[in-house]
């Protein structure tokens, strides 16, 4: 099934590493963009594709090591003085650092890549050879494209030869050289072939190559740029999942955990001597206060043991954002906008798996930003405006949360408009449309089936909206909001939980039984007065200081008859309703472990977590019961407390 | 010479690479090797502890391996010490430059444990003939 048999450690160890080198080359690709002639730029990059190219040797990955052999080629030349970085270089380079990236993706479902598009290699022998003709010869024309087509096919044909001659090639002098010494002093004689020629392809430079490279870079210069939307197959879970099993994690962190349960083992033999004194009868003050100051350790040492196991799941977010820039450059290029894509605190720390999870939807956000967020250029001017417009991402820890920004400098959205458009749409009626405010307007976009753009372009239009986008990022435990200013700008605001397998909660408790909510929708605690109880249009609720609130028991989200008159209600905030959650009392807060229940998943049940005491509670998914009670505005005043009161 | 004990210092940035040339070297009965992730880094643990073997890769940054090779052999207290380069250039000018900067060994990348252990027999051949 797999062509690694055997390696695929190596595979794993390769992919991970080399993954993360050609998104620093990606990255130093778009910079190079900006300074053509930055040598330093030129040496790295050259160095990641050579250092590729040598990992790639040893997986016997053939077609890796003859792309990455005449990419690294091409920089050698440019790092040497001996071309300059031209517009059409650059476009032949992005397009052989994508394809490498393709096959970074075979080699992650354990398949050898198969050859690269011949059209790019032919592009990049030429560009080695520095007769790449300047794409702007506008010749595609029909008469052009046939004869373009003739001369793809012919360049397909003597491909595998020059792909199989490049490796065996490069690998010829190990055989060939029986000796150091005879070699050194062969320096000055005749040395056998020079391994790095290049075998010319029998399509010759012909009149039609200028026609051929403009379709075989309409053809494929187009889906290099849109690889990231395409490349999410069946089979690319498969291939993360697999990935998933394996963490790097910094030495310093595990000698911490080392250390920790170093000093836990400590503390239980203290705990050990202390026991067995008690069971002896030796139980005076001395002896508990010491079993007290032991137990107070293994407290602490716990908690910290617990943290630093956390901290070894997290991964800086650099390592995410590290591919966008090269996106949101190829993208507005397509578009013909001039965006520079701004990354900021590629420090902050995310848990792992979210890492992996946030990449699609923060995809799909910058791209909303450089497709319907930013104006052209022309635009922009004639605003008074900069030309280059400035797309913002941006991660940084806020307390027990993360926060990450996606921020254009465009046109900004208008409430007025996406009302408008929700109507048109039929997703919501005029009524509706009338009561809500600014911010619910906004939020009108990750309705299903809602898209602002007047065209659907092919860049953001793709089936994957913007509900998905936030579909994915709740399953995250985490909240998205949009702050737009008109004329000034978009910004999406993701705000995420430090780690998903330690969840804050608050234990509520109906009649006598304990559920925890998670803590990061509780804004506050009050208490609930007959009186405060109002009805307004048929529906119970509360006003807090100055805002309306509807209250929802949550005996009635449950599906339980309301047996007590609720002592407290909990003021509960999502993204796209605050409410006020009636209870008979709370129990406190408590950092919850979750255990998902795999096989058996009640709707409206997140979880389970074993309380200190041993008791096991379940913990509350508050968007799916209040989606499963449909009617999210509420309950009458007197379905809440009418019994009671006609019992007092 | 070819003695298990031997300390080896593998320098690549590339860590996948390092551990490449480690199973290598283990296929090989040396067990004894340490890593370094460039010729900086190199430098400084060649110079602090009794090594007996280098193993290093050419492109690296802060420090490339010829430039390794050649602070080696400007280095009084290393400078007989083998330094074998393991590198995907398979350019005759680059073989030649090592060569004059005084590589005792240039294997091409990929390479197989048999290659390895050729190339360091060679050298260890050298070394004894001189020694003797």
């Amino acid at each position: 099934m797999s062509d690694f048999q055997g390696m695929e450690d190596l595979l794993q160890d390769f992919l991970v590493e080399a993954t993360d080198l050609l998104s620093g080359v990606d990255n130093k690709l778009v910079d190079l963009e900006k300074s053509p002639g930055d040598r330093g730029l030129l040496n790295e990059i050259f160095r990641g594709f050579h250092t590729i190219k040598g990992g790639a040797g040893f997986l016997n990955a053939h077609e890796l090591v003859s792309l990455c052999h005449l990419t690294e080629n091409l920089f050698d030349k440019l790092r040497n003085g001996e071309m300059d970085v031209t517009p059409v270089v650059m476009d032949v380079i992005l397009d052989a650092t994508g394809i490498v990236r393709d096959m970074f993706g075979s080699l992650e479902r354990g398949m050898q890549p198969t050859a690269a598009n011949p059209g790019v290699m032919s592009r990049l022998r030429a560009a080695l050879e520095g007769q790449l003709s300047d794409g702007t010869d506008p010749a595609a024309t029909a008469a052009v494209a046939a004869a373009a087509t003739a001369a793809v096919a012919a360049a397909v044909a003597p491909e595998p030869a020059p792909a199989q001659g490049v490796p065996s090639a490069a690998a010829a002098p190990v055989g060939a050289e029986p000796d150091w010494v005879s070699l050194h002093q062969a320096v000055t004689g005749v040395v056998p072939s020079a391994p790095q020629a290049v075998p010319e392809p029998a399509a010759a430079r012909s009149a039609n190559d200028a026609g051929a490279n403009a379709v075989v870079n309409a053809a494929f210069g187009r889906r290099a740029g849109d690889r990231p939307g395409t490349s999410a197959p069946a089979g690319r879970r498969d291939a993360e999942k697999s990935r998933d099993n394996s963490i790097r994690v910094d030495t310093s962190r595990l000698d911490q955990v080392l250390n920790l349960s170093g000093e836990i083992g400590l503390t239980k033999n203290r705990l050990t001597s202390l026991r067995a004194d008690i069971l002896a009868g030796k139980a005076d003050s001395d002896t508990l206060h010491a079993l007290d100051a032991a137990v107070s350790q293994l407290d602490l040492l716990v908690s910290d043991l617990q943290n630093a196991v956390m901290k070894t799941r997290m991964q800086p977010i650099g390592r995410l954002f590290q591919k966008y820039p090269r996106i949101a450059r190829d993208l507005a290029r397509s578009l013909g906008k001039d965006v520079e894509l701004v990354l900021a605190g590629e420090e902050t720390e995310i848990d792992k798996t979210m890492i992996e999870d946030l990449s699609d939807p923060i995809i799909h956000l910058i791209r909303n930003a450089v497709d319907h967020g930013v104006e052209t250029p022309d635009e922009r001017m004639a605003q008074g405006k900069p030309g280059k417009s400035m797309v913002r991402l941006e991660a940084r820890q806020e307390g027990d949360h993360i926060v990450i920004m996606v921020a254009d400098d465009g046109r900004g959205m208008s409430a007025e408009r996406l009302r408008a458009k929700a109507i048109e749409k039929g997703l919501i009626t005029d009524e509706e449309a009338n009561t809500l405010d600014e911010r619910s307007s906004l939020n009108l976009v990750f309705l299903p089936g809602f898209s602002t753009a007047a065209t659907v372009s092919d860049v953001s239009g793709r089936g994957v909206g913007m509900d998905v986008v936030k579909t994915n990022i709740q399953k995250l435990n985490g909240s998205i909001e949009i702050r737009s200013t008109q004329g000034k700008g978009t910004t999406f605001v993701i705000s995420l939980p430090l780690t998903l397998a330690i969840l804050p909660v608050l234990l509520v408790r109906l009649v006598e039984q304990h559920f925890a909510v998670p803590l990061s929708m509780v804004r506050e605690i009050l208490p609930i007065q007959q009186e405060d109880i109002q009805e307004v249009g048929g529906r119970a609720t509360m006003v807090v200081r100055g805002e309306v609130m509807p209250v929802l028991p949550l005996a009635r989200l449950l599906g339980w008859p309301q047996k007590n008159h609720p002592q407290y209600g909990v003021l509960m905030q999502s993204a796209e309703s605050s409410f006020i959650l009636a209870i008979d009392s709370f129990a406190g807060r408590e950092d919850a472990v979750i255990k998902s229940l795999d096989d058996f998943r009640p709707k409206g049940v997140a979880g389970v977590t074993t309380l200190s005491n041993g008791q096991i509670v379940l913990i509350l998914d508050m968007k799916e019961l209040l989606s499963s009670m449909g009617d999210t505005r509420g309950v009458s005043r007197s379905s809440l407390i009418g019994n009671i009161a006609r019992a007092a | 010479m070819s003695d298990p004990k031997m300390k080896f210092l593998v320098v690549d940035d590339f860590s996948t690479m390092r551990r490449i040339v480690r199973n290598l070297l283990k296929e090989l009965g040396f067990t004894n090797v340490d890593e370094a992730e460039d010729g900086a880094i190199a430098l400084q643990k060649l110079k602090a502890g009794d090594f007996d073997f280098v193993v290093t890769d050419w492109n690296m940054p802060n420090m490339t391996g010829i430039e390794l090779l050649r602070a080696i052999r400007a280095d009084a207290a290393l400078k007989a010490l083998p330094v074998l380069m393991i590198t995907a250039e398979a350019k005759k000018e680059n073989i030649i430059e090592a060569a004059q900067a005084g590589a005792s060994g240039y294997i091409v990348k990929p390479f197989t444990a048999g290659t390895l252990s050729e190339k360091m027999s060679k050298i260890f051949e050298k070394m004894n003939q001189k020694a003797a």
